[in-house]
Parts: C-alpha cells; sequence; structure tokens
C-alpha cells in the first residue's frame, strides 16, 4: 500500500491539487491541522491516534479554486463530511482528491496513551472502517478494544426522566456556554456564510450568553443538524465548557434512523433528507 | 515584603471563618475547568502542580454577560435604572501567576480613556491570593512575557508551598497587608529561604525585540501560514485572562422595558470588523489573526507598555485547530 | 382577594390558504373559539422557522400550534412536506430538552374546517391551561431582567 507522504508528493508534483489539507507532529509532538502546499511539505504529513480534527471544515473555509483540486487527508468519519457536502452541492467530487486514511481509532488530547479509555465513542460505531470514498488509501489498520459506550447509557437515563427533569438538566448544560461558537466553526456542516445567529434585522437569535440566549443558540444548531450531522464528535471536542452537544445530535440522528432509516454522508448521488420528502412520511403526531 | 509561615488548617479556618454574607470566595474547581465559588464550608484545591483552569478567572471581573442599565417606558417618560452591585468582597484563592497578572494588564485598558467602573468596582473589592506555580507544559510561556512561577504581580498575598502542610505567605499590596491583619492576625514570622522550581522555558523570547518585528512585517506569509488553519471561533478569546473585547446589545423583555449589556466579543469572528457598508477590512482568517497576534504582542505593548499575554497557555490548549500562539511569537524571534 | 386564573397565551402559526382561511371561516360561522390564541399568518408552513416557537416561548408564549393545510393541498405543492419533516426532528429535540407535546401541537385545517379549527385550537387551549404557565420558560428568560419588574 502506498505511503501517505509518497501519494501526497506525486500530488503536489504533478500539480494534480494546489494543496493538501492533512495532518502534521509539531516540535513537541502535538498532532495539528496542517496544509501541504509543496513536495517538500509533504514530508511533514503524517496520520496517527492523535489525529483527531476533521479536516472536511477547511473545505469550506478555505478558498478551493473553482476548476481546480486540493487534497485531504480524511478519515472514515472525515469522508462521510465531505461527502455530505457534495450531497449538498458545496464542493463538487471532482474538487477532493480523498486521500482515505484506515483508521484505528483516535484518542482526543496529544497526551493520551491509545487505549480503550479514551478512544472516542464515536469509533466503536465506526461500521465503516475502511474508507468508503477516496481516491487513494493509505495507511494500516489495527484492531482495537472497543470502548465503552458512555454516552448511550447517559441517553437512556435522559429519555427515562419526566419533561422537567430533562429541562434541569439541558437548562445547567446551557447556562455554561459562553457563545463562543466554536461548535459552529469547527463542524463542516456549518457553512453558511450568514449565520443566522449573525441575523440582527431582526434578532432571532439572542446573542448574549444568558440562559434564554443559549438555550436559543444550542436548540437552533442541534436542529440545523437535523438530517445533516454525520457524528464526527468535533462540537463536542471544540466546546471550552464541556456541554455535550453529542447527546443533541446523537439524538437527531436517531429520529433520521429510526423515522425515515437515513443516515447521512453515506452517498454522494443520495438526496439529502431535509431537502426532500415523502408522501408518506409519519404523520402520527399531528391532529 | 512581609512574609509568614500558614499551614492548610489555617487556610482552611480563614476560609470557614469569612462571613458568607460579606465574602464570596471563589477557587479552581473540582473538575479543573474553571474557577468556581465554594462555600465556606469547603475544602479549597490548593495545588500548586495543577495546569491553569481551562478558562481564565476573567468572567468574575469583566462578565461574559453583564447588564449597563435597565430602561422602562411609562406613557412617554423614559427611566433608566442602574443595575444593583453585589457589595460582597471576593477572595480568590491559588491564583497562578499567569492569572493574577491579567488584572494590571487589564486595568490598563479599562482605565484609559474612560474608567470602566464595572471592572474596577470588582477589582477594589477582591483580594487576590496568589499561589506559587509547579506546573509547566508545551503550552506555557510565562517568563517569554515577563513572568515566572514566583511572580506576585496581581496578587494582593502570595502562597509558597514550603512542605506537605505549610506555605510561606507574603504581604504583596497594602491590601493584602490589611486582610492579613484583620483575618491573620496570628502567624508566626517566616525567616527562611524558599525553594524555587526550576522552569523550563520551551519558547524562550524577547517580547521587545518581537513588537518591532510585528509592527515593520504586516504583510509577512507568516500570517498566512499560521491563520490559514484557523477556524474562527473565539475560543482562545474567551478562554484568554487578558483578551477584553466587547460587544454591546439591547435587549428588550417587551415593548416597554429592556437593558443594555455588554458580552464578550472576539476579533476572530468574522463579522467582528463588519462595516454596515457590507464592507470588511479584515476578510480572511489570515487577517484576522494577524490582529490577535500583533495587539496582544505590538499595540497593547506599544500603548500601555504591557504585553496583552500571561503565556498561561489556555488558547493552546483549547484551539480545535491546535494553533499555539506562544510557538508563532517564539518563531518570528528566531526570524 | 380573588385569585386571578391562570389564562394560558398560546401562539398559532398558521398557513394563509387553509388554516387561516378555516379560522375565518370559523369566525363568519360564529363558532365559538376561546380567546388566547394570538394567530400569526405565514404564506405557508413551510415558512416556518424552528426559530419562530423559540422566539414564541421566549416571548411569553405557554404553548404553540402549528397549524397548515393537509398533505396534498398546498397552495404552493410541497411546501407542508417539507415542514412535516422538519416538524418531525423539531418536537423531538424539543421533548429531549424538556419542551413536550403538551406545549407544543401540530394540526392540519383546511380552509372549510371552521369546526375543527376550533375543535383544535380550544383542545390545545385546554391542554396548555391545564400544564399552567411556562414557568421555566419565563424564568431563564427574565433571569436578567429581575431587578426591573414589569
Amino acid at each position: 500500500m502506498p505511503d501517505l507522504i509518497e501519494i501526497a508528493k506525486g500530488l503536489l508534483e504533478s500539480k494534480e491539487v494546489s494543496f493538501i489539507i492533512g495532518y502534521t507532529k509539531d516540535r513537541f509532538g502535538r498532532v495539528k491541522p496542517y496544509i501541504a502546499k509543496s513536495v517538500e511539505d509533504a514530508n511533514n504529513l503524517m496520520f496517527d491516534h492523535h489525529s483527531i480534527h476533521n479536516l472536511a471544515v477547511y473545505l469550506t473555509r478555505l478558498k478551493i479554486p473553482e476548476n481546480g483540486k486540493v487534497g485531504i487527508v480524511a478519515k472514515s468519519c472525515d469522508i462521510k463530511a465531505i461527502i455530505a457536502l457534495i450531497q449538498e452541492n458545496q464542493i463538487k467530487r471532482e474538487q477532493v482528491y480523498i486521500i482515505g486514511m484506515n483508521c484505528s481509532g483516535v484518542v482526543t488530547h496529544s497526551t493520551d496513551e491509545w487505549k480503550k479509555e479514551n478512544i472516542q465513542i464515536k469509533c466503536k460505531y465506526c461500521a465503516d472502517k475502511s474508507p468508503m470514498l477516496y481516491d487513494a488509501v493509505a495507511g494500516t489498520a489495527e484492531p482495537f478494544e472497543q470502548p465503552d459506550d458512555t454516552q448511550a447509557v447517559l441517553m437512556q437515563k435522559l429519555e427515562a426522566m419526566s419533561s422537567a427533569e430533562r429541562w434541569d438538566f439541558w437548562a445547567k448544560e446551557f447556562e455554561k456556554c459562553i457563545k463562543c461558537y466554536a461548535c459552529r466553526q469547527v463542524c463542516p456542516m456549518c457553512y453558511c456564510e450568514q449565520c443566522i445567529a449573525e441575523k440582527n434585522q431582526p434578532q432571532w437569535i439572542t446573542t448574549s450568553p444568558t440562559p434564554a440566549g443559549n438555550f436559543s443558540w444550542n436548540i437552533i444548531k442541534a436542529f440545523h443538524m437535523a438530517g445533516r450531522c454525520v457524528g464526527c464528535h468535533e462540537c463536542e471536542r471544540a466546546c471550552p465548557m464541556g456541554i455535550p452537544l453529542t447527546l443533541l445530535t446523537r439524538k437527531m440522528g436517531m429520529v433520521a434512523g429510526k423515522e425515515f432509516n437515513y443516515r447521512h454522508g453515506m452517498a454522494i448521488d443520495q438526496p439529502t433528507l431535509v431537502g426532500s420528502y415523502n408522501f408518506n412520511d409519519n404523520e402520527d403526531f399531528i391532529k | 515584603m512581609k512574609e509568614f509561615i500558614i499551614n492548610t488548617d489555617e487556610i482552611a479556618n480563614l476560609i470557614s471563618s469569612l462571613p458568607a454574607d460579606k465574602w464570596d470566595i471563589l477557587a479552581p474547581a473540582k473538575d479543573g475547568k474553571s474557577f468556581d465559588y465554594i462555600l465556606s464550608s469547603d475544602k479549597p484545591i490548593i495545588n500548586s502542580e495543577a495546569p491553569p483552569s481551562k478558562i481564565s478567572f476573567k468572567e468574575y471581573f469583566f462578565p461574559k454577560s453583564e447588564t449597563l442599565f435597565y430602561y422602562k417606558r411609562e406613557a412617554n417618560e423614559i427611566s433608566l435604572t442602574e443595575p444593583k452591585f453585589a457589595e460582597k468582597k471576593l477572595l480568590v484563592l491559588a491564583a497562578k501567576p499567569c492569572d493574577a497578572a491579567s488584572l494590571p494588564i487589564l486595568s490598563k485598558v479599562f482605565n484609559w480613556d474612560y474608567k470602566d467602573e464595572f471592572f474596577n468596582k470588582r477589582v477594589n473589592n477582591s483580594v487576590i491570593i496568589g499561589l506559587s506555580c509547579a506546573y509547566s507544559d508545551e503550552s506555557c510561556f510565562c517568563t517569554s512575557v515577563g513572568l515566572d512561577r514566583n511572580n506576585t504581580k496581581g496578587s494582593d498575598i502570595f502562597l509558597t508551598p514550603f512542605n506537605d502542610k505549610q506555605y510561606v505567605l507574603s504581604v504583596v499590596s497594602d491590601k493584602g497587608d490589611s486582610f492579613v491583619k484583620e483575618f491573620l492576625p496570628n502567624l508566626t514570622e517566616f525567616t527562611g529561604t524558599k525553594e524555587t522550581k526550576e522552569f523550563i522555558d520551551n519558547k524562550p523570547f524577547d517580547y521587545k525585540k518581537t513588537k518591532d518585528w510585528i509592527a515593520a512585517n504586516f504583510e509577512n506569509k507568516i500570517w498566512a501560514e499560521t491563520g490559514e488553519v484557523c477556524i474562527g471561533c473565539a475560543q482562545c478569546a474567551f478562554v484568554c485572562p487578558t483578551c477584553h473585547c466587547f460587544d454591546i446589545v439591547d435587549e428588550n423583555c417587551d415593548l416597554n422595558c429592556g437593558r443594555r449589556i455588554k458580552n464578550w466579543d472576539a476579533c476572530q469572528f468574522g463579522v467582528f470588523t463588519k462595516h454596515a457598508s457590507g464592507h470588511n477590512p479584515r476578510n480572511s482568517q489570515e487577517k484576522r489573526y494577524r490582529q490577535r497576534v500583533s495587539h496582544k504582542f505590538d499595540y497593547y505593548y506599544e500603548k500601555f507598555g504591557e504585553v496583552l499575554c500571561t503565556g498561561c497557555g489556555r488558547c493552546t490548549r483549547g484551539c480545535p485547530a491546535g494553533i499555539d500562539i506562544g510557538e508563532i511569537v517564539f518563531s518570528i524571534s528566531n526570524q | 382577594m380573588a385569585e386571578e386564573k391562570f389564562e394560558p397565551k398560546v401562539v398559532a402559526f398558521v398557513c394563509n390558504w387553509c388554516t387561516y382561511t378555516g379560522a375565518d371561516l370559523a369566525g363568519t360561522s360564529r363558532l365559538k373559539q376561546e380567546p388566547n390564541a394570538r394567530l400569526i399568518r405565514v404564506p405557508c408552513t413551510g415558512r416556518i422557522d424552528p426559530v419562530f416557537v423559540i422566539k414564541a416561548f421566549e416571548s411569553g408564549a405557554d404553548g404553540v400550534l402549528i397549524s397548515g393545510c393537509h398533505p396534498g393541498d398546498c397552495h404552493y405543492n410541497t411546501g407542508n412536506f417539507h415542514a412535516r419533516r422538519r416538524w418531525t426532528f423539531f418536537k423531538e429535540l424539543l421533548n429531549f430538552v424538556g419542551i413536550d407535546s403538551t406545549r407544543l401541537h401540530f394540526s392540519w385545517v383546511s380552509a372549510s374546517e371552521g369546526k375543527k379549527w376550533v375543535d383544535v385550537v380550544n383542545g390545545v387551549i385546554d391542554t396548555v391551561r391545564e400544564q399552567g404557565p411556562f414557568l421555566k420558560y419565563k424564568e431563564i428568560k427574565e433571569h436578567d431582567f429581575q431587578e426591573i419588574e414589569n
């Protein structure tokens, strides 16, 4: 199997891509996003258990040349985001050269060891352990011990609570929010040029980090992810206040699966869930 | 400066002796994420080996959302009401040097062309007990910005661990002196020598030299190289003990009443510099990131003689894109 | 002192072509409706952004009703189909955070269903009245205005 760096060098040398979005290690060994623009830069690319960042976010943050192409190093969860962006017409398939990485689970912090307790919960559900859409594949996947899904336990606990108890749980969590919008900025699916939170005539979502303003923001963000979230969990990783945002996105994912048998980011030609409808959609809740 | 010996029991007694109706006590929270109020019955966490909290204690002096005034309209009369100021005093325990130093740094901008009484009142009403720091990681660089493990800038009282159960208590300011006289009058004087742990500076730089380089290199390619991976959230600005930009908005409770609010804002947001015309002078993330580095290490230093950074590394530890501002300034110093 | 009986505020987002007309028919037919619903007319249920619902609760609504044309009868052909999908997600989301179906209601009411409108709106108002004022939402909204009581 060709090596990541070999693939990258080939792409940059032939100028098939103008740059490659990948990961690099800094001088302290911390893994971070990196843009390789030359054959020399390609030597700095790497991929390991600390490559947790979903680089698909850069496909809408950086200027992708209209008739050009960029390379991107992506694990399966990231590829779902790339597929989702293609489904939603934000990028064209021809604009990305996907270097799919065989992945063995990722851990959150640069200091975390690669072991069961540290591996992300989403990795447990990575049914798509090998990249499902790619132009090239690299890396080797090693089997790993599945993490415990502590989140599923919490979800069940929440579902069993009364409305009032659930409200209290979320009111306490949302109070912590400081409106840094890291959840929005890190999400590959949040690509609106003007976010609804930035609209002030009228001001739909209160900008202040007050209980009401935070409730409004977090609910609307979660709703905008309904049927569009690919479950990369970046929002929760980015949140400096530790709000369990993926509980909300997971709930929306469960509704998409249960009611519509749908998962976002699985096939580039699949119509989006919220952009389409079926005459027979469930309406038992409508009087 | 006056120095005394104090043990952990005496500190716990101090906490429980402060009348709850007159004092609030702030200490690092158990989960390490933030500073939190503790009850007088709680055992405070005083651990010099702990990393800095995820978010600074800035919100207790410069709240994330603060009412400036309330307005009410009755018939055609508009009345304004000032918010009530909490008269309780605040005791901050176990502030690291990189936390405590932020207050005198912020004080410069909040007392520049306008005296911000919201900030000043809160600082004047507080007593900061600093704690010598025994932690460091790849994100820290306090020594490059004029601080160190035992720096007392911003502290009124400073604790240095002496052994398992004892600390050396140093009186730093007049406010600290009055506090000790009132609440800790029976401490034994300390006449020994304090040990100090060496700090391994991962990113040594001369902030006077880097300031000059930044001022002369507005168009340098380093800004594109470092800023292009920035995703434009405000995590760095909001966890930072010295970032202080704010937005002022009005919110109504109904047609006839409302309040004017000051909220945290950040230069990393795309809309921060957007004009009403639609023009945006900082229309790319690279330009916005350049602004962040320049404000902290050039403009603020130029204007106030203080680097707008305490080297605490919070921004780096929390950055979703792994950007390390200390590394950037360090590489500038090697240019 | 006579206790003031709680009267709920219900905000109803109704589509112009069906439900609004149906409500109008109820009025001209002199059918008795409880007065608690404040109707907000939109061209189509497809126009309704869930943020309107949040805004309604923020502004003091104790309950929200959304009503439009029956599927297949949308004046714009497909608006209500898109809306129906949105509501499936939104109601589950709100339920998950503690706003359940006693406070958020949906219905299809056509232009000729004046009687149905009255039944629906009265039913919603009665349900919300039973639940009482939405104190929890008022608490988070009024959190910052406590110093000036209206």
